[in-house]
């Protein structure tokens, strides 16, 4: 077996920059992510083993049995290592020695949170972050000639980060009101800084007008727009005509509406931005490289090994390589040369430990007279 | 931050490398293996060498694959098959080969029943394989957790009466009598005793049936555990062997299934008698632990713009007054003063002349 280093151009790391696409439709009290309907298991309402309309961070006790699911624990000790549920008067309060457990059974969703009162305190945690962005529109701005979000009713619609990644993309948010199933309003930030526009349907009220805005780096989209989408009074947080400020209503707000009346329901995209650090690496197998195996099989059989050896000597005759060239004719052995099938590439660190293994989809025929560049990529 | 007190970490009292085990509870239920979702959760490969068994239905994508299951016989079992033979003897030596390795002539060596090698004893001729998933064993299964129950009352029925008898396979002396000799590391012996029914064992005693291998995650059972004494096996030759549902009939034993059946038709019955299965896992953590020194004249003023009213340090009314900082956030730089991580505290440490302080920072990785 060869070993090459990996000279400085034959080395790269890269950042691939991805712009996942989520949904999130509301109805009813229910939220159905990317369309994915709820699927039942036999041993739990929802087959991962999480509340309806979450997604399961690890993805690990698909649908268990109750009190048979994976989990992760450890033992104290001097370390004082411990998990983030468990509080610190709990963990002094064990014996070392004792076994603390956690669970693998963690969950997101958006949410959504309604304020109408002086007692808002998710939105005035937000005063300085609202204002910081104030540079993107006037909008964002916590109190100005567009309102006082102190004062003003503010509906507050969560995204935990890992519904987006590390921001949501800029001009990729689309807010959809439907009532019975009818368009009533959709908006877009359309001009890529935040306001979210009502741009549709076409000649609605309030067409052109900003309804809230979006915080793209935090995951959160504050609406404030409060002009009728539609003149049928229905439940929301109290009994109103359709707005913004009741947009996903029933969103883990816990509320929901009934469908035995005219009830709405409402669609939230956005893509969200993820970034994958890959390293790509060639390893190169030159002409006149690469063609000797310490396979067994490169030997032929037929040739026993033999050896002599005396007071002054020890003696082994050549071993022959198998000649595996390919001929036509039976009756005449064709002219050798050396044939090796390359399978797989092992990467060394500096140690030459084995930190991995890429392997070809079929062996690669490598002979004296063509070389090879393999191009392996490694998601760091 | 822009122009922050830095101050060197002597490596050798300040920086200290620690090591975390942190493990997993693993329960496999025999339902799951065995029945709650039919067949939907076992999947066949047309090579037919191994049966892979999930959590869930495996068309879903929220499914897991928990182990596979095969079967290998020996070059010098007494048994020899007529069905898939090539495969049986193959997978035997395959495994062997990588798990157990070879002798000083270049033979592959048998799975040895008690693991001394060089004293020769019982070998495993005729071996059943789990090899559990990566996800699940991680690092390695923990020595000593492991625990297989299997149904082993000798009629083959479908309703559960197969469990009235059982066996449990542990490595019950993993923790501290697990060997080394072995090119993929750690394995340890895995016992059978006698969990459910009477009678069940030859003697009332662990016999040895197989073999664990921690770190590869494989468990080599000896097809002994289906056979009574009359047979080479270890139950009592009064209750009987394990009939299963054999190439011709379901009141064969485990050497026509293992001649005759396909080795998908061994690996549904065994897996048809798995009760229950269980283990943890471990995962080892390493750590760096920075000892980050504030002495008691140090970090009392800050750069923060914030620091300054009117040019004047905000926090002293009068110039006798000590200064006071806020420590917030630790700042990790190399070599060449580039920042590599931060540390935040869940509050900001009030710092003046008069205290001092030693903040842990434990970074994993």
């Amino acid at each position: 077996m060869a070993i090459f280093k990996f000279s400085e151009d034959d080395l790269f790391t890269n950042t691939i920059e991805a712009y996942p696409q989520y949904s999130f439709y509301t109805q009813s009290g229910s939220i159905y992510i990317n369309n994915r309907p709820n699927v039942p298991g036999i041993n739990s309402a929802n087959s991962l083993d999480v509340p309806v309309g979450y997604i399961s961070l690890y993805e690990y006790n698909i649908d268990r049995p109750a009190n048979n699911y994976i989990y992760p624990f450890l033992i104290k000790d001097g370390m004082r290592t411990s998990f983030k549920t468990i509080t610190g008067s709990a963990f002094n309060s064990l014996q070392f020695e004792s076994v603390i457990t956690s669970s693998y059974r963690m969950s997101a969703s958006i949410s959504r949170n309604f304020y109408n009162s002086a007692t808002r305190p998710f939105v005035s945690a937000l005063q300085n972050v609202f204002n910081y962005y104030s540079y993107l529109s006037p909008h964002y701005q916590y109190s100005s000639s567009f309102g006082d979000k102190a004062t003003q009713t503010v509906n507050l619609i969560s995204i935990p980060s890992i519904l987006y990644g590390s921001s949501i993309k800029k001009g990729t948010v689309n807010l959809k009101f439907y009532m019975s199933g009818t368009l009533i309003g959709e908006l877009q930030d359309r001009n890529y800084n935040g306001e979210l526009v009502q741009v549709g349907p076409v000649g609605s009220t309030g067409s052109g007008s900003v309804a809230g805005v979006v915080l793209y780096n935090e995951g959160f989209v504050a609406l404030t727009g409060s002009w009728s989408l539609n003149p049928d009074t229905i439940d929301y947080d109290i009994s109103d005509s359709s707005k913004w400020i009741y947009f996903n209503y029933g969103a883990n707000d816990g509320k929901s509406q009934s469908l035995t009346s005219l009830s709405s329901s409402f669609l939230m995209e956005y893509s969200g931005t993820t970034h994958i650090q890959t390293m790509t690496m060639f390893a190169h197998a030159r002409y006149s490289q690469l063609n000797y195996s310490n396979n067994p099989t490169f030997i032929s059989s037929s040739t026993a090994q033999a050896y002599a050896s005396g007071s002054l000597k020890y003696y082994e005759t050549p071993k022959e390589i198998k000649n595996i060239v390919y001929s036509d004719f039976v009756d005449e052995k064709p002219e050798f040369k050396k044939v090796t099938y390359i399978s797989k590439v092992a990467i060394y660190d500096k140690d030459k430990n084995l930190i991995g293994i890429a392997k070809v989809a079929t062996p690669v025929r490598k002979t004296e007279e063509n070389q090879y560049t393999f191009k392996l990529k490694l998601d760091i | 931050m822009a122009d922050s007190f830095y101050k060197s970490l002597d490596v050798g009292k300040d920086v200290v490398s620690t090591r975390t085990l942190l493990h997993e509870a693993i329960p496999l239920t025999g339902t799951i293996v065995s029945g709650t979702y039919g067949t939907n959760n076992i999947k066949n490969y047309a090579h037919g060498m191994f049966q892979s068994v999930y959590d869930y239905p495996y068309l879903s994508s929220s499914a897991n694959h928990i182990f596979d299951i095969t079967v290998g016989v020996g070059a010098k079992s007494s048994l020899t098959p007529v069905t898939q033979l090539s495969k049986k003897l193959n997978i035997y030596n395959q495994m062997a080969q990588v798990l157990v390795g070879y002798d000083a002539t270049g033979s592959v060596l048998q799975f040895d029943e008690d693991g001394d090698i060089l004293a020769g004893g019982d070998k495993i001729d005729n071996a059943i394989f789990l090899n559990f998933s990566r996800l699940l064993t991680k690092d390695e299964i923990k020595k000593g957790t492991f625990q297989l129950d299997l149904g082993v009352h000798p009629a083959y029925t479908e309703d559960g009466s197969v469990f009235n008898s059982r066996l449990r396979i542990t490595d019950a002396s993993g923790s501290t009598g697990y060997l080394v000799n072995s090119p993929v590391g750690d394995y340890g012996i895995l016992y059978a005793t006698a969990s459910a029914g009477t009678d069940v064992l030859a003697l009332n005693q662990s016999y040895p049936v197989g073999l664990l291998y921690y770190q590869a995650g494989v468990a080599v059972l000896s097809s002994s555990i289906f056979n009574d004494v009359a047979l080479g096996g270890i139950l009592n030759n009064s209750f009987g062997h394990v009939l299963m549902n054999g190439p011709s009939s379901t009141s064969e034993g485990i050497n026509q299934v293992l001649t005759g059946s396909a080795i998908t038709g061994s690996a549904d019955n065994l897996r048809t008698r798995m009760y229950n299965l269980q283990f943890n896992n471990t995962v080892e953590l390493n750590s760096s632990i920075y000892f980050c020194r504030v002495n008691h004249n140090e970090f009392n003023y800050s750069t923060n713009p914030t620091y300054l009213s009117e040019s004047k340090i905000r926090v002293k009314t009068q110039a006798s007054d000590q200064p006071v900082s806020y420590i917030t956030t630790v700042g990790l730089y190399g070599d060449n003063n580039e920042l590599y991580a931060t540390a935040k505290l869940s509050e900001p440490l009030k710092k003046s002349s008069d205290t001092e302080f030693t903040i842990r920072v434990r970074l994993d990785y």
